[in-house]
């Protein structure tokens, strides 16, 4: 299982973290998953990876952070 | 709570960008009765040059980007329906822009009729738009500070609609119609609403969720979320018992009032400069600059306010409501919203590519939407146009120069806003254009 990917975007102002993330989906190979440390809950990047093919899931940290884990769904 | 934003309910984007390119035009005008009227404008704030100039800027400028903002913010950050935004925009929109010209001319041509018109034509437009704010803002299953203040804020501009209209009735059938207030108690609840119920509750409601999002500041202490637009709201309804009050004894209770109304703005600039000062980002970009002259700006005039209310030689010259009126509408006011609109154009702009093109397509960075430079020139322009327009009050023969510097901080505001919207309809055309030879190619 690869490392996954990491945007810590915490002390980002949005839309940088989906910017990012958008950089980084394009490039994400199936069985590769990218990690997202939020502050918010990010609707729109959950429509857009609703849209496009990705699945993910989101989880409240310790610290009040929002962890998203997301992966390309597997074609059946 | 975590703030969260929706954009599945965001309205097409036509929706507020005709209200946000109109706003800064208007500002532009106002600046250019300045010019022509020149220093008898500053002599007091009955002057039909002021009066003119002020329903300029606050109707036709901040108005016009509220309501526009208001249309997309709610469905976005409330999630609520908006009934027929476009439909709303397509009416609200010009109403608006016509009842301010309206008004202006009925100020510097002294025409009674047009104040009924005005008085017509604004009662119109705003109560379709405060109907259909009204019913989203109830149905929302959103909860939240920032919702409830909302709700509050829209309701001042129902009472400041209202009052607006009542005056406009005075003026236009004077002979016909003798309120039973005192036309200065009428002005000042109107004043106290359209500024303090509308524009400063809807700024706070809106700085709760951005100032913390976008400024990567701490959030506002919880307490003070609540005491703020309560403490407001408490404020705005002892200073309207005036209409029924004006001997000496309440002249003396409503400077109580008026004190507390000023402490509450100073803990509310304080409180921002303060979270400002703790942000996690060092980077000072327009938009944080533009908050900090806004809340440097209403603390100047909470200050401004105790000083006029305890020195009665100052209080009491016909400039003070003019030296405040600065301070609280191109200092505090245009301030935030033109620093808001460096932030939502971009911000729209790509959210709305990204919604055209997905993942595959690549739409420009946020920055790429307004140059840096461009921004930062016309801020430097604003300023120096406050500065020059708070020494026309204390010296009146600067009203040309300061007169021609906010024409040209608006122009210069308004070319900013076009090339951003420019800069939306070249991506979406290469959007289209690349979606519609996708579909052409033979797989």
């Amino acid at each position: 299982m690869p490392e996954p990917r990491l945007i810590d975007g915490r002390d980002m102002e949005p839309p940088e973290p989906l910017e990012r993330a958008m950089a980084e989906l394009a490039t994400l190979a199936p069985g590769d998953e990218l990690v997202m440390l939020l502050r918010c809950e990010p609707l729109p990047l959950y429509s857009i990876l609703d849209r496009n093919g990705f699945g993910y899931s989101a989880s409240l940290q310790a610290d009040g952070s929002n962890e998203v884990r997301i992966s390309r769904k597997i074609q059946p | 709570m975590q703030p969260v934003l929706s954009f599945e309910q965001a309205p097409p984007i036509s929706v507020p960008y005709r209200f946000f390119l109109t706003a800064p035009l208007f500002g532009a005008v106002a600046g250019l009765v300045l010019v022509l009227l020149g220093p008898d404008t500053f002599q007091s704030r009955w002057s039909p040059g002021a009066l003119a100039m002020t329903h300029l800027i606050v109707v036709d400028f901040m108005l016009q980007v509220m309501c526009g903002s208001l249309l997309q913010f709610v469905a976005v950050v409330a999630g609520a329906n908006i009934w027929r935004p476009r439909l709303v925009a397509h009416i609200v929109h010009p109403l608006i822009t016509a009842g301010a010209i309206f008004l202006a001319s009925a100020f510097l041509l002294e025409q009674q009729v047009l104040f009924l018109v005005a008085a017509a034509v604004f009662v119109t437009a705003l109560g379709l738009f405060l109907t259909v704010m009204f019913i989203a803002l109830l149905r929302t299953p959103a909860r939240g500070m920032s919702i409830y203040v909302l709700r509050t804020a829209v309701f001042g501009l129902l009472v400041t609609v209202m009052l607006g209209a009542t005056l406009a009735l005075t003026l236009g059938l004077e002979e016909h119609l003798q309120s039973e207030w005192s036309l200065l108690a009428l002005i000042n609840v109107h004043v106290a609403w359209g500024l303090g119920g509308w524009a400063l509750m809807l700024v706070i409601g809106v700085s709760y969720l951005v100032v913390p999002m976008f400024q990567l500041t701490p959030s506002y202490p919880p307490w003070l979320t609540r005491l703020l637009p309560a403490g407001l709201f408490v404020v705005l309804c002892l200073w309207s018992l005036q209409l029924f009050a004006s001997d000496a004894a309440s002249q003396k209770w409503q400077t109580a009032v008026g004190l507390a109304g000023a402490g509450l703005g100073a803990v509310y600039a304080a409180t921002t400069l303060w979270l400002q000062s703790r942000r996690r980002r060092r980077q000072a970009d327009p938009t944080l600059i533009y908050w900090r002259g806004a809340m440097l700006s209403l603390a100047a005039f909470a200050l401004s306010w105790v000083v006029l209310e305890t020195v009665p030689q100052l209080g009491g010259s016909p400039r003070a409501p003019l030296w405040l009126g600065v301070l609280v509408i191109p200092g505090l006011f245009l301030s935030v919203i033109t620093g808001m609109l460096y932030k939502i154009m971009p911000f729209l702009n790509w959210l709305h590519l990204q919604q055209q093109g997905g993942t595959v397509t690549t739409s420009p960075n946020m920055k790429q939407m307004i140059p840096e430079g461009a921004m930062r020139g016309q801020m430097r322009l604003h300023f120096a146009a406050l500065g020059l327009l708070l020494a026309a009050v204390l010296w009146p023969a600067l009203a040309l120069p300061a007169g021609l510097m906010f024409t040209a901080s608006c122009l210069w505001l308004e070319w900013n806003l076009v090339g951003a919207a420019r800069v939306y309809a070249r991506f979406r055309d290469k959007i289209r254009a690349a979606a519609g030879t996708a579909v052409a190619e033979p797989r």
